[in-house]
């Protein structure tokens, strides 16, 4: 087990969509409404919480538990504390990002961002399928804007540091 | 007929995988009075994967989007629940929280662009159920399907986080009463409410399937025909996903899946080309019989 | 009619304040908007930790207050306005009309056996059923037959088999104008509407229901003449399972109840024991965030709860319930707190312990008076710390749940009854009115 860190709550509740780590009265409504709780032993948002209002820093930030996430706020919804802990997960993995710890899927999307405009970029079956429908060309996309955007937010530097 | 004008936000799973929802929304689009007007240079949302990254970026990329919609002076009409969510929460924050507005703008002034919060963002399925109105879209059903036993699909992001969705938006009950005009009946099932598991597929495989799997046995527990999804992301997890379940777990479901879109361009008499049934990994042709000409 | 005081809600709070303010002299106006008076605890089978029989405890009391010579009982009536000040508070009263002469009756009770119709009773929190002409219960005060209108297909049965001709169709809403100088509100609460947590399965799955849907269950006065059966089959259900805070301790703005609602953690463990009482064999356990047994004797009667009666106390708030549609059993979806992996355990019976709100019609009352509410809707003291029984009108003084969960239980319910008749006293007798 890693060191506590007694400042890692606070750390989470100024990160932008982590202010509900402050609210959590550790009721297990999270875990027991969470689809991926029901299959994954370990994605537990309550212990994650936990985990975080103990300060085990580097056991969050570098473990898996955050990534296997969906976002799909059922977590949200039902926390009787308005506990925002489906946003928290992002505050969460935005901070692991900057300790270098990114799965490769992501990774994969957030380059293909930078370099089109686009998380997923068409396949050559549905250029095809376009052409024949007489939809035309996939709509332009201002790679140009994306990119300075991206680069002044140091996006691009997130995404290439090294696993 | 009267028109109304949205401009047109296709994000990018739609263009890369499924043209075909494209395809039927802009055949069907015209007979119900609403007009698509293309956004120009428009580009990604900003959906999970990247707010995963960095929030400001978000932020500056899914703003982009609004800024130029405000500019074209209309509302924006989405058919993906990512691009809803993504966009919907955006114009929500920044609308509200004035720090953070002035963090984007200073962002967007280097694309020459300035968020003014002067757009709003709907998903496609509201827009036919609030600005068309189920009267219209039942007027326009030529070839009603039979009673087919559809389960609705309505997907994290229709109506989640209910404080942003909440009252202004209809979200499932809207979707119910569509799927039902068309002549199908949208049948009950537990997990309803369920994620699809979709958001995990490619970063975590193992996982996006067992969440799959809950959806779909609680489908087939229900006994329905098939199944209707309005976000392209629902579509590919629960249409290719049973195929991806078949692999590893030799089980079957052989529900097919189709866009609400398409349901309806078949209700309205339109047939679905060759090229498009294909796209379908569940063949849909069985479906296709329960419809009466009338 | 003689200046007095007005008593508004004929619970056991104001049932207190009634009866210490008559005996003391003052002439009593004791409205109650329901048939009869006795409220909440009417409803209850026993009380917690003593393990009381509710209604034996409290029919004396209302009996006696009933047949006090100074106090009036006006029951099935409504306050329609109010004017004036302390000393001087002129109250229009509505009596709505009962169609039964209240002389005449003598509550014997041969019409409803014989009325064709049947309507949920609203005593019985809607699961069970009472007649078009009844007596919302058996110990009734006044014992007079009510006709509900609404549910009335004015057939005539009752009339011929009335003993003694009390029928009267031609009744009409009664108003009568009251000079008081001081009003004492004791109006209680409501019961939160779970389906607003639609996780949870109310209404839509026959075997969840709420607490004091329990209580009228294992009340002998009951819908099932108190055997605790299960409402989708009527089998004696083997594993219960309560749900605390259903609404309570919610920050959610659509909700709107972030407090906690301070008894129901004492009589979910009270209707365990009874549960346990009544059936040993069967599995009870209570999923809880807190247990909140403050004050003499509960937490030790949560640790006999536990030790002598095996009842199962779960750290966990569940997230959600599903039904079997064979069985009709329910499964809750929880956060086992030892193994910390999410459980699934089915039960045969779930009883929620819903937040207690406040009571429906409050606002109106409370703009007649010209009293203000606080955030929750319950009514506010003047001094929430110097003087919590006043209300922000000087002469009107408030009593019981209806000023909030502050309440604990029902001997604080009777003292401030018993308080809010000593300011009401005190104030009377200042300006030569006692």
């Amino acid at each position: 087990m890693s060191s506590l860190d007694a400042y890692f709550m606070h750390e989470v509740a100024n990160t932008p969509r982590g202010r509900g780590v402050l609210a959590c009265i550790q009721c297990g409504r999270c875990t027991s409404s969470c689809p991926v709780a029901k299959v994954i032993v370990e994605h537990n948002p309550r212990r994650l919480m936990e985990m975080i209002i103990l300060g085990l820093r580097a056991d969050v930030m570098l473990g898996p538990v955050p990534w296997y996430c969906l976002s799909c706020f059922t977590c949200l919804d039902r926390c009787p504390q308005g506990g925002d802990i489906g946003e928290a997960m992002f505050a969460i993995r935005n901070l692991a990002v900057r300790e270098g710890n990114i799965p490769e899927g992501i990774l994969t999307q957030a380059r293909s961002l930078f370099e089109t405009g686009r998380v997923v970029t068409s396949s050559r079956m549905a250029l095809i399928q376009r052409e024949k429908c007489g939809l035309g060309e996939e709509p332009r996309i201002d790679v140009e804007a994306v990119q300075k955007i991206l680069r002044k937010t140091r996006f691009d530097k997130l995404i290439q540091r090294d696993r | 007929m009267n028109f109304v004008r949205y401009a047109f936000f296709l994000g990018c799973l739609i263009p890369a995988r499924e043209p075909n929802y494209e395809n039927s929304v802009r055949k069907i689009a015209p007979k119900l009075g609403v007009e698509l007007v293309e956004m120009d240079g428009a580009n990604c949302c900003a959906p999970f994967s990247v707010q995963s990254v960095d929030y400001i970026s978000w932020l500056a990329l899914a703003a982009r989007n609004l800024c130029i919609a405000e500019q074209m002076g209309l509302d924006i009409l989405t058919l993906c629940n990512d691009c809803y969510e993504s966009l919907l929460m955006t114009n929500m924050i920044l609308k509200e929280d004035r720090e953070t507005r002035e963090k984007v703008n200073a962002i967007l002034a280097d694309v020459g662009q300035q968020f003014k919060g002067k757009t709003d963002v709907k998903i496609f399925s509201d827009v036919l159920y609030e600005d068309v109105g189920l009267e219209k879209v039942k007027n326009a059903v030529k070839a009603p399907f039979n009673g087919l036993r559809v389960a609705v699909q309505p997907g994290c992001h229709l109506t989640k986080p209910k404080r942003i969705h909440f009252g202004e938006r209809t979200g499932v009950r809207a979707l119910g009463e569509l799927v039902e005009v068309t002549g199908a009946k949208s049948i009950s099932y537990s997990a309803k409410d369920a994620c699809c598991g979709g958001p995990l597929r490619g970063i975590n495989d193992v996982v996006a399937s067992d969440v799959a799997k809950q959806k779909l046995d609680s489908m087939k527990a229900a006994g329905v025909d098939c199944i209707v999804t309005v976000c392209p992301f629902c579509f590919l997890e629960l249409d290719r996903g049973q195929l991806e379940i078949k692999r590893h777990s030799k089980e079957e479901y052989g529900l097919p899946v189709l866009h609400y879109a398409e349901l309806l361009r078949i209700a309205m008499g339109m047939k679905l080309e060759d090229w498009e049934m294909k796209t379908h990994k569940i063949p849909i042709i069985k479906i296709l019989n329960t419809v009466e000409a009338k | 009619m003689e200046k007095g005081v007005m008593v508004i809600g004929g619970g056991i709070a104001g049932i207190q304040a009634s009866m210490d303010l008559a005996n003391r002299g003052f002439q009593v106006y004791l409205v109650e908007k329901s048939p009869s008076i006795g409220g909440r605890m009417a409803q209850l089978d026993k009380t917690f930790p003593t393990m009381d029989c509710s209604i034996c405890i409290l029919a004396p009391k209302m009996i006696e207050v009933a047949h006090h010579q100074k106090v009036h009982l006006l029951t099935y009536s409504e306050v329609k306005e109010v004017e004036g000040s302390v000393g001087n508070f002129k109250v229009k009263v509505t009596r709505k009309p009962r169609y039964v002469d209240e002389v005449k009756c003598t509550g014997c009770g041969i019409c409803a056996e014989k009325c064709p119709i049947e309507a949920p009773s609203e005593f019985d929190e809607n699961i069970g059923a009472r007649k078009a002409i009844y007596m919302p219960f058996p110990q009734a005060v006044p014992r007079i037959m009510t006709i509900n209108k609404d549910d009335c297909m004015e057939c005539g049965i009752c009339e011929k088999v009335c003993p003694s001709q009390a029928i009267n169709r031609e009744q009409k809403p009664q108003e009568i104008e009251l000079d008081v100088g001081a009003i004492v509100v004791a109006t209680g609460f409501d019961i939160f509407d779970c389906s607003m947590i639609p996780q949870y399965g109310y209404r839509e799955f026959k075997n969840v229901i709420t607490a004091m849907e329990l209580e009228r269950l294992l009340c002998a006065s009951g819908p099932t003449g108190g055997h605790l059966i299960r409402p989708s089959d009527g089998r004696i259900p083997r594993s219960i399972a309560f749900i605390q805070c259903v609404g309570s301790r919610d920050r959610r703005d659509w909700i709107g109840h972030p407090y906690c609602s301070s008894i129901c953690c004492k009589y979910a463990v009270k209707d365990a024991v009874l549960i346990k009482e009544h059936e040993p064999k069967s599995l009870v356990t209570i999923f809880y965030i807190d247990m909140r047994a403050f004050g003499k004797g509960f937490q030790e009667f949560v640790n006999r709860a536990k030790s002598e009666f095996g009842v199962e106390f779960v750290r966990s708030n569940p997230g959600e319930l599903k039904e079997d549609t064979s069985t009709r059993n329910l499964t809750i979806s929880y956060e086992d707190p030892v193994t910390r992996t999410v459980q699934n355990a089915s039960f045969d019976l779930v009883i929620l312990s819903p937040a207690l709100v406040p009571s429906a019609g409050i606002k109106e009352l409370a703009k007649m008076l010209g009293i203000g509410l606080d955030n929750y809707g319950f009514l506010k003291p003047v001094d929430s710390v110097k003087k919590p029984l006043d209300t922000t009108i000087p002469g009107i003084f408030a009593s019981g749940y209806c000023l909030g969960p502050k309440t604990g239980d029902i001997p604080d319910s009777i003292t401030q009854g018993s308080a809010a008749a000593a300011r009401v006293a005190e104030i009377l007798s200042s300006r030569g009115m006692a």
